[in-house]
């Protein structure tokens, strides 16, 4: 319970206080662009390839078992490629942008509040949670839905293209929507958006706390990153459970 | 373009040149590793990450279960859930997830030691006076975290498993003797060795990596930062590399 309260306390804290800043003083749009790109796109190059690869090894693994039992691999097929949208490539894509984000983020602001750049902030009468954290809030909410298209599309590909090159099966069976529905959609964009919410509040949340030089920064990352990973493992199943206790 | 490519191909080749240094270096003091120090990174990264990998164990076992179990009923194969929830624990989601965890638990922890003493002058100062830091500092970290983590991933699996079944029998109402059942006439040994191997691989990957980017740190507090964000990213894209190669080959030999 704790520790629960440890990894969803500060950055709620932070969330209530970054949307006061965003109804105070709107947000830069232009700093919110600098970081999509840092966010985005300098991302999508992890996660694109993370997801290719993985998408390569279920695939080989499901091979392996259905060998053994089913005999067919393309049976699995349209089951294989609605738990990928749905579950799979969320839960992977969230959490290698935790890691990834929340890494960069922390750093970053650690850096700045150790070489006490906040307090150079406040004394110019700016508020650091609107300069610092809202246009990274909303380009996280902007760019994980995005990159969790991007990874679902990379580990849909590979795993038809590995059927078809390696394994000599019907390839296009992964790529078949026949068991996809509207929900699942919804389900897997759901996760992307509270991940792109939570993941830059933890990541500040520890990075702006750091005090005291260079070892204060290497801690700030350490546990922002931890907290931003468990975090997503945790939204991803109540998310999860959520969707499966209404029935969709 | 041209200019980008070549930068490029230049960083690749300075990564892997640090990473087989660092690892031949890692080999050659194997010998005389400082016991003191090995133990110390074994409590440090494995003992003192139990909390979170138990925490990691419990979800990820939940969330299969949760995803996966769902098309087992679909098609009528609930009776199979222990296997398949199993299999897909200890060959796939296990070893990737708690490696990735562990990717910024350690990676992170250990590249932002190694940047404070670099960049403090702490590690010239060992050269100074005529100790290695390889034999004193990096090669028992590189041991002592692999060890770490593959102790951590056996603790993990066991728990994982434990709670697969629990949710199993709460979210399909499987009784417990069923999903173990399963999980024991359709699994074999092989396939829980295979995971541990891959958790090997992956916790090596980590430390190696991590001591790369940490050793590589220049400049202040900006310096570590970028060392410990860099050792997580580099893990990260590191384990899911290894896991494409590892995973035809161990599929192969335990199949």
């Amino acid at each position: 319970m704790s520790a629960l309260l440890r990894i969803f306390g500060a950055p709620a804290i932070l969330f209530v206080r970054t949307l006061a800043a965003i109804r105070r003083d709107g947000v830069n749009p232009r700093a919110t662009m600098v970081q999509v790109v840092e966010m985005g796109s300098k991302s999508s190059l992890l996660i694109l390839s993370g997801l290719a690869f993985f998408g390569a090894v279920m695939v080989t693994i499901a091979w392996a078992q259905a060998r053994k039992y089913t005999g067919n691999i393309t049976v699995v097929g349209p089951a294989y490629f609605e738990l990928m949208v749905r579950e799979f490539a969320p839960l992977l894509v969230a959490v290698l942008a935790a890691s990834r984000v929340g890494a960069s983020t922390s750093a970053e602001l650690a850096a700045m509040s150790v070489n006490e750049q906040l307090e150079a902030l406040e004394l110019c009468a700016a508020d650091p949670v609107s300069e610092l954290v809202s246009p990274r809030l909303l380009a996280s909410i902007i760019s994980l839905p995005a990159l969790m298209v991007i990874g679902t599309i990379a580990a849909t590909t590979s795993a038809s293209l590995v059927v078809t090159f390696a394994f000599g099966a019907d390839g296009s069976a992964f790529t078949d929507a026949r068991l996809l529905d509207p929900a699942d959609i919804v389900c897997a964009l759901v996760k992307a958006v509270c991940c792109g919410v939570f993941i830059p509040l933890a990541a500040a949340a520890r990075g702006l706390k750091a005090k005291g030089g260079a070892p204060a920064v290497g801690e700030a990352v350490t546990a922002a990153v931890v907290d931003a990973t468990m975090g997503c493992l945790l939204i991803d199943f109540v998310v999860a459970a959520a969707f499966l206790l209404i029935g969709v | 373009m041209i200019r980008a490519l070549g930068a490029f191909g230049l960083s690749v080749a300075r990564l892997t040149g640090a990473l087989a240094l660092v690892l031949g270096r890692t080999a050659l003091s194997l010998p005389s590793l400082d016991r003191r120090e090995l133990m110390r990174s074994v409590v440090i990264f494995g003992f003192r990450s139990l909390p979170l990998a138990l925490m990691a164990a419990m979800l990820i076992g939940s969330t299969v279960v949760l995803q996966a179990g769902v098309y087992a009923v679909k098609f009528g194969a609930r009776l199979y859930t222990g296997w398949a929830a199993g299999y897909a624990l200890t060959r796939e989601f296990g070893p990737l997830l708690l490696g990735l965890v562990m990717a910024a638990r350690i990676g992170a922890r250990n590249a932002a030691e190694l940047a404070l003493l670099n960049i403090n002058g702490q590690i010239e100062g060992l050269r100074g006076i005529s100790l290695d830091p390889f034999r004193l500092l990096v090669a028992p970290r590189v041991v002592g975290s692999a060890i770490a983590i593959t102790s951590l991933g056996s603790v993990t699996f066991l728990v994982a498993v434990c709670f697969e079944a629990i949710s199993s029998y709460y979210s399909l109402g499987l009784p417990l003797r069923v999903f173990f059942n399963a999980f024991d006439e359709m699994l074999r040994v092989g396939d829980l060795i295979g995971g541990l191997a891959k958790t090997l691989a992956f916790g090596l990957a980590i430390a190696l990596v991590s001591t790369v980017a940490g050793l590589r740190a220049r400049g202040g507090a900006v310096g570590v930062g970028q060392a410990s964000a860099s050792a997580v990213v580099l893990s990260c894209a590191a384990i899911f590399s290894l896991d494409l190669l590892l995973t035809p080959f161990l599929t192969r030999l335990f199949s």
